[in-house]
């Protein structure tokens, strides 16, 4: 069902990391300006950590009618820059669209990820909210940068909105949308722009003819063959000469991921390991430090 | 910390029951209660898991983290069938002479225990039916997103009971659901706690020797509902023990066991500060969770005290 002037944007984060805000806020802002906004998340069931969506629809002109997740973006904003590689964010995004990059990978290096018709746009927002906002929360920090690139909604309607939501904190919140409108990076992708080409791995679902009476599954532990290496955002290093070898990390992990290796050493199984950095807090002698992934 | 646990990889068996890949949130409590529980019952179980965050997390279709057999049930039925599940093996063993000895356990979070399915089970309890129930209990409804049940504890903010000008979230007190369990007259009923594995580990091991129905009920720290930093879920389980706030008893035929009995609790603000859920509470309140912690602690002291004197 196409809807004359309407824009639609897909947000890609991490579940925890605020999509959802972002697309709240966007449509909270676009309704400010007197125009139509939805604003909706993509529920499934992983959790805190997890590739997530969330999606937006604004018009100035007509009430919004379609219900269902935006599949042909106008916008793509990606706020983890770990995502870039992990799911095809580009996925439908219609040509002349505008691809918003959460990274601190220079534009050249990113163009090298895509092929199409595309406006590219990257920004450092992580060390933007780590500076102002004292967490690695980009949500807001974001909204500068689609605002620059896009200007899908104004700077001056997200006061309001932002005031709304966080209240006491919406002054830096707005400091930090303003460094990234200001330190956003634009540039274009070409179609055949692409250095290396990657594929997606999308699981198969069984059809209902395939199902076992009562939905019964036989193959055991088989969740082991899902990698949700890649929700984390930070991993675990160890320094083996501060271990005593006590085995306590390998208890405490919720991924069941950290094994004794031959030498008695601990190490995590990166194709598990959320990073929720339990490992380090309640190892003893802190052998073990949490590193942000690249 | 437990002394027991410096020599940890060679006291617990290195077999999972539950594998990893499932989708609980980054530093997941409860997965990991679920986990020790799992590596005292050994391979000979089946379990009866009410819907809520272990179910959805431990099996999306066609993937099963599950390496015992297990049923998922509705909200309110987790003991009913774990009741059918020890009748049909009682039956095998009659009329057919199966010989296997294998332990009935039903499963639920907070809301399916105390709330939703709390009629089945203790109906499953008064009948006597061989079998073990496990309540991991993260004081919130935490899989359709943080409402409260009646094992939240007061003064915390969920999305139904939130905080706000006029009010503190949730106003209630924390449902006794061990004492519960005890009135129906069970040989075994314990709590324990997701960040003590040996506890959770030994009470299992208890509960299985039991013939006849057996309680344990286990506060799983949940970082997303509770509002805290994914690496803090060991420290507060151990908070909450230490402050006297989730005490670890078992009672035994109606006898009362202190298992940690600290001679100076700590402060409930070392527990409550590090916690979003609690961030809105003032002075006050927080002097009235204590004074109503050192109520409820004593009570349980005393229980066990008197228990000593027999
Ligand atoms: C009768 C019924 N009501 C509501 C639901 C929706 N529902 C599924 S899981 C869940 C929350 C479970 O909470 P809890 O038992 O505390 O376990 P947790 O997810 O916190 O581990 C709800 C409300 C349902 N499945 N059945
Ligand atoms: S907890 Fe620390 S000291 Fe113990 S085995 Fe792990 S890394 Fe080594
Ligand atoms: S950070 Fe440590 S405890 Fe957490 S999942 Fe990774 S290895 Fe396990
Ligand atoms: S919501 Fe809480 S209990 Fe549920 S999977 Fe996440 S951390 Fe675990």
């Amino acid at each position: 069902m196409k809807q004359g002037d309407t824009i639609e944007i897909r947000w890609h984060g991490r579940g925890g990391q605020g999509a959802v805000t972002s697309a709240d806020l966007t449509a909270m802002s676009a309704i400010h300006e007197g125009k139509f906004a939805q604003a909706f998340p993509s529920f499934g069931p992983e959790r805190r950590g997890a590739p997530v969506l969330a999606f937006n629809r604004i018009s100035a002109e007509h009430p919004i009618r379609v219900r269902s997740g935006v599949v042909k973006p106008d916008i793509v904003v990606v706020l983890d820059p770990g995502l870039v590689t992990l799911i095809n964010v580009v996925d439908g995004l219609k040509p002349g669209g505008c691809l918003i990059v959460n990274s601190t990978r220079s534009i050249e290096d990113l163009q090298g990820e895509f092929s199409g018709d595309w406006t590219l746009a990257v920004v450092d927002a992580s060390s933007i909210a780590r500076e102002l906002l004292r967490v690695n929360i980009v949500n807001t920090t974001m909204l500068g940068a689609m605002i620059k690139t896009a200007g899908a909604i104004k700077m001056d309607s997200l006061t309001e909105p932002l005031e709304e939501k966080f209240g006491a904190r919406a002054k830096a919140n707005l400091e930090a949308c303003h460094k990234a409108f200001d330190t956003t990076v634009i540039g274009k992708i070409t179609v055949g722009g692409q250095k290396k080409v990657r594929t997606f791995a999308v699981a198969k679902q069984p059809t209902w003819s395939e199902l076992l009476v009562g939905c019964a599954v036989t193959d055991v532990g088989s969740t082991k063959r899902f990698c949700t290496g890649d929700w984390k955002s930070q991993h675990p290093v160890w320094d083996d000469k501060k271990c005593i070898k006590c085995g306590i990390c390998s208890l405490f992990c919720p991924e069941f991921c950290i094994n004794q290796q031959k030498d008695g050493y601990f190490r995590s199984n990166d194709f598990y390991c959320k990073g929720c950095g339990i490992c380090a807090q309640e190892c003893w002698t802190q052998a073990i430090k949490m590193v942000e992934e690249a | 910390m437990e002394t027991l646990s410096i020599y940890a990889p060679k006291l617990v068996t290195n077999k999972e029951y539950i594998a990893s890949g499932h989708r609980a949130c980054s530093g997941c409590g409860e997965v990991l209660a679920v986990r020790y529980v799992c590596k005292a019952l050994g391979r000979n179980t089946i379990i009866s898991n009410a819907t809520g965050c272990m179910e959805i997390i431990s099996t999306p279709l066609p993937e099963t983290a599950w390496e015992v057999p297990w049923i998922h049930t509705l909200f309110e039925n987790a003991s009913a069938v774990a009741s059918g599940i020890e009748s049909g093996l009682k039956s095998l063993k009659r009329k057919h002479g199966y010989t296997k000895e294998v332990k009935v356990v039903a499963m639920g979070g907070d809301g399916a225990t105390a709330d939703i399915g709390l009629q089945s089970l203790s109906g499953a309890m008064e009948r006597g039916h061989d079998f073990i129930y496990v309540c991991y209990d993260n004081e919130a409804y935490m899989n359709t997103g943080i409402q409260r049940s009646s094992e939240t504890p007061f003064g915390a903010s969920t999305t139904t009971a939130p905080s706000g000008k006029n009010s503190l979230g949730q106003h209630t007190q924390k449902k006794n659901m061990a004492a519960i369990a005890a009135a129906h007259n069970i040989a075994y009923v314990a709590t324990s706690c997701s960040s003590y594995p040996f506890d959770i580990m030994s009470k299992v091991e208890k509960a299985m020797k039991v013939k006849g129905p057996s309680y344990i009920h286990i506060l799983s720290v949940c970082p997303t509902g509770w509002r805290c930093a994914s690496n803090l879920t060991i420290k507060l389980g151990r908070l909450a023990v230490e402050t006297g706030i989730f005490p670890m008893y078992e009672i035994e035929n109606g006898k009362y066991t202190l298992n940690i009995d600290l001679p100076k609790l700590r402060p409930v603000e070392d527990y409550l500060k590090l916690q979003g859920r609690f961030r809105h509470l003032d002075k006050d309140i927080t002097a009235e969770i204590q004074e109503k912690v050192f109520d409820e602690y004593n009570k349980v002291k005393r229980l066990a005290a008197g228990n000593k004197a027999k």
